[in-house]
């Protein structure tokens, strides 16, 4: 048995990683990317390289830490390795993990969920047309091979990371027609303005900020505000995008940008309570000053706790491996403390950015709106809005709207569909939206093909014995 | 008449079983030697008035139930296995229900999907499954229109048996105390600790399984897929899933000394590994397909294995209905306890049809309970 199981090889992966390894503890990372970086530092491949791979300033940080994490020892990468399932057993947890070609089970007597974030989806009229994609995954493409996955894009949503995603797409030789700021220029700078000794201190993001303005000002990509998206239009896929105010524009991609969702579905089915994040909604998982659940020795960090940006990730990551250090032993309290100090000040200062950029970005009014009735709401199973209304006039637990409608049954487990069901259903019967919970969340967090868990026999047999 | 229901209507087992319909003699009645095979023959009584009442459903109900009964195959890999068969179907057809054994060829005709492995199956041309999300809400549809009233979000929380009938105490949506001539207990898996309000002992006990869920695939599997000696059940849904399950336990919580029925029963990675090891032996298209989805859910089976259906003899006015596999059967117990209810012409021969499963077996068990 392994003393630490790390599921999320980005930067609040791999600082928990290096703080666990400095303690003596021994680690495995898991990592459905096959080399670590996260989102945000995501590596080529190996055997590319890429011109000024992350030079941005916002990235020194990251990139100092995947230097280290890489030149760690006592730390097993596990790349290309998904984790489907995760269970409490009497001395520790049993992850269920999968590869390409295997399943197998891994004992860890402490696990740390850092499974980061994931785009927030809105359905819109020709949401699920081919060509449409999230921002983060038109970004992952640019920042691996920097292949840019299609001709012409549009950029639609509320989030200031459009900027730099269609920055990199132009620098990588693709076309953007436009940035479309879904709120007015005015909230924008009204909220920032709001706490101007944030934006001093976090003045190397908007340097950057301003650096890929200037990227696309010189290849004269227009950016406009308080230009709602109101429909990606097409038969077989995207031909267009069409606006709020009427206007049509001609493209064969639209990356969509309304804010991030945690990564929660591994705490859930080991247990631990999660909470509603507000306004991009998604469940975030709580945890204690030390990141650790209410499941005892299940630890989180990142994203998965709420979205606040890689930096932040970097100092949760640091007090979940000095934490887990301490619950185990190989710390005392006196020395944990000192070690957290400088930490616990840098992440109570970054939360202020974290928050403004959240009020920048704030998707609350493309939440409220509702989209015509015959729009898709789970793309997996196909149900659409009129569909789920009719069972909300009887029905609003979501357990019992899944089950009458199969919305959220489908192979995404509920990823695609769950935030905007419960936002329905709040809107339904007047309370805030995951106030009764969300759908129970079941083994695998991801697919698997059968034949892989058939061979979990051997080590199935260790599991009855323990 | 008022159903109450605490939580919404198919929250519990009947939302969450596999949907077979099964109609041969069950392996749980075959495993425990040649006695019980013999005298669980006589549930079989119960499966064939089940065919007709499944045949007729969806069209009683005025609602499609995806009800496919497009044939069944219990499986044999042994030889041993494949002389439980032939003594299974000897007692199915002298009791009146026809299952056939096929091999070779014959069976290779039937269903080219199965793997070499499989040497004979019992076919049924009956059997199949149907659809446990929709079945639910068109009784209850049905009832509402015959005028019963449904209160959801509403628990059961004391009953005082009364002369001539019942003060029954209701908290949460519906909350209030209602008289009741007659009492039926319904509550599946929880039927015992309601029986408790009433003072009586309801011998059931919860059992926890786990189920497995594929992608959706074009159809390839027609037929329902059971297996003689080892635990599985296999279907194609409606939607095109692959639903893989047959009895695989499944780990409930326990606190306070007694079972936790109110906290989701834990999945079991033996179950897991072991069901979809024997799926794809039998089966081995299933194993390239990718598993979406494992579940687990509660249901409750009695000491003998048989359904308890019927007035309880020492409480008049009150019945039961619970325990076995009452997706199959629930239709024909609903039906037959409905006419037992109303009493009248029908109620001898409903009383009849459900001696098996009649809670005066288990009276003794009340004579300590001072009424
Ligand atoms: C995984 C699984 C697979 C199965 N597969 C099959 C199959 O393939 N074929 C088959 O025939 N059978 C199958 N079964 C069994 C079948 O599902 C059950 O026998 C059947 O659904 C029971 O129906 P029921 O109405 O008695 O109970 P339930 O459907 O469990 O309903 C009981 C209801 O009572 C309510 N309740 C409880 N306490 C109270 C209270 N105090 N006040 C008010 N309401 C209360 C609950 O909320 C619940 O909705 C399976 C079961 C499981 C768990």
């Amino acid at each position: 048995m392994i003393d630490l199981a790390i599921i999320g090889g980005g930067p609040a992966g791999q600082a928990a990683a290096e703080q666990a390894a400095a303690a003596g503890l021994s680690v495995a990372v898991f990592d459905e990317q096959p080399r670590p970086g996260g989102q945000i530092a995501r590596q080529p491949p190996a055997g590319f390289t890429v011109p000024d791979w992350l030079a941005g300033r916002a990235y020194a940080e990251v990139r100092a830490q995947l230097a280290r994490f890489e030149g760690l020892g006592g730390v097993a990468w596990h790349g290309g390795t998904a984790v489907a399932g995760l269970a409490a057993g009497a001395d520790g947890f049993r992850l269920t993990v999968v590869t390409p070609d295997g399943a197998e089970r891994v004992a860890a007597r402490r696990v740390l969920v850092a499974a980061g974030c994931y785009d927030l989806p809105v359905p819109l009229p020709g949401w699920t047309l081919p060509g449409v994609m999230s921002a983060g995954a038109a970004q992952a493409f640019v920042k691996s091979q920097r292949i840019v996955p299609g001709g012409r894009f549009v950029l639609a949503g509320t989030h200031p990371l459009m900027l730099v995603v269609a920055a990199q797409i132009v620098e990588s030789g693709g076309v953007v027609a436009a940035v479309m700021f879904d709120q007015p220029l005015g909230r924008c700078v009204a909220r920032a303005l709001a706490d101007p000794l944030t934006i001093v201190r976090h003045a190397g993001l908007f340097v950057d900020a301003a650096a890929a303005r200037r990227v696309l000002a010189r290849a004269g990509v227009p950016v406009r505000f308080g230009r709602p998206l109101a429909a990606v239009e097409g038969s077989e896929a995207v031909a267009a995008a069409r606006f709020a105010d009427g206007s049509i524009m001609a493209c064969d991609r639209v990356a969509l940008c309304y804010g991030f969702v945690p990564q929660a579905d591994l705490p859930r089915q080991a247990g631990a309570t999660v909470r509603w994040q507000a306004v991009a909604g998604g469940w975030a998982t709580a945890h204690d000053a030390w990141m650790e659940t209410d499941r005892p020795g299940l630890f989180v960090a990142g994203e998965t706790t709420g979205v606040g940006g890689a930096a932040i990730a970097l100092c949760e990551g640091r007090l979940a491996g000095i934490g887990i250090a301490r619950s185990l032993g190989r710390l005392d309290d006196a020395a944990a403390a000192g070690l957290a100090r400088a930490t616990r000040r840098r992440h109570a200062r970054l939360s202020g950015f974290a928050r403004m950029l959240a009020a920048i970005a704030d998707p609350a009014e493309v939440l409220a709106r509702v989209p015509p009735a015959d729009t898709i709401l789970c793309r997996c199973e196909d149900v659409t809005h009129a569909e789920i209304d009719a069972v909300l006039a009887t029905a609003t637990a979501p357990n019992a709207v899944k089950l009458a409608t199969r919305c959220g049954m489908g192979v995404c487990q509920g990823r695609m569909c769950e935030g905007a069901l419960l936002r329905r259903i709040a809107a339904a019967d007047g309370t805030a939206p995951g106030a009764a919970g969300g759908f129970t969340a079941r083994f695998p967090a991801r697919l698997v093909p059968i034949d892989l868990l058939c061979g979990l026999d051997d080590v199935s047999a260790e599991a009855v014995a323990d | 008449m008022l159903i109450v229901e605490a939580a919404h209507a198919n929250a519990g087992a009947s939302g969450q079983n596999a949907g077979s319909l099964h109609f041969q003699i069950e392996r749980r009645f075959l495993e425990q030697g040649e006695a019980k095979a013999a005298e669980a023959a006589a549930i079989t009584g119960l499966s064939r008035m089940a065919v007709d009442d499944w045949r007729g459903l969806e069209q009683a109900l005025g609602a499609d139930l995806h009800v496919h009964m497009h044939g069944g195959l219990m499986v044999a890999e042994t030889a041993d296995e494949v002389a439980m068969l032939e003594r299974k179907a000897a007692r199915e057809r002298a009791a009146g229900l026809s299952a056939e054994l096929v091999d070779g060829a014959e069976l290779r005709r039937i269903a080219p999907y199965l793997s070499e492995r499989v040497i004979a199956a019992n076919h049924m041309a009956d059997e199949g499954h149907a659809d446990p999300r929709a079945v639910t809400p068109a009784f209850v549809a049905a009832a509402r229109a015959a005028g019963a009233v449904l209160a959801e979000r509403t628990r059961v929380t004391a009953i005082a048996r009364r002369a001539g009938g019942f003060a029954v105490t209701l908290a949460g949506a519906g909350a209030g105390t209602v008289q009741a001539d007659q009492l039926l207990i319904a509550a599946g898996v929880w039927s015992a600790g309601v029986g408790a309000l009433a003072n009586v002992h309801l011998p059931l006990f919860p059992v926890a399984l786990q189920m497995n869920v594929t992608e959706r695939v074009a159809p390839f599997l027609p037929h329902l897929i059971q297996h003689v000696g080892r635990r599985l059940s296999m279907k194609q849904a409606h939607a095109g899933n692959v639903l893989i399950g047959g009895g695989w336990p499944s780990r409930m919580a326990a606190g306070d000394g007694r079972f936790d029925l109110s906290r989701r029963p834990e999945l079991l990675a033996p179950s897991l590994a072991g069901n979809l090891a024997v799926a794809t032996a039998v089966l081995p298209h299933v194993g390239g397909l990718n598993l979406i989805r494992s579940w687990t859910g509660t249901t409750a089976i009695t000491a003998d294995q048989y359904p308890l259906v019927g007035a309880v003899p020492c409480a008049p006015g009150l019945f039961v209905a619970a325990g076995g596999s009452a997706f199959t059967l629930g239709p024909t117990f609903a039906r037959l306890i409905a006419a037992q209810m109303a009493g009248g012409g029908a109620a001898a021969e409903a009383k009849a049809a459900l001696a098996i499963a009649a809670p005066a077996r288990f009276d003794h068990l009340n004579s300590f309970m001072g009424g």
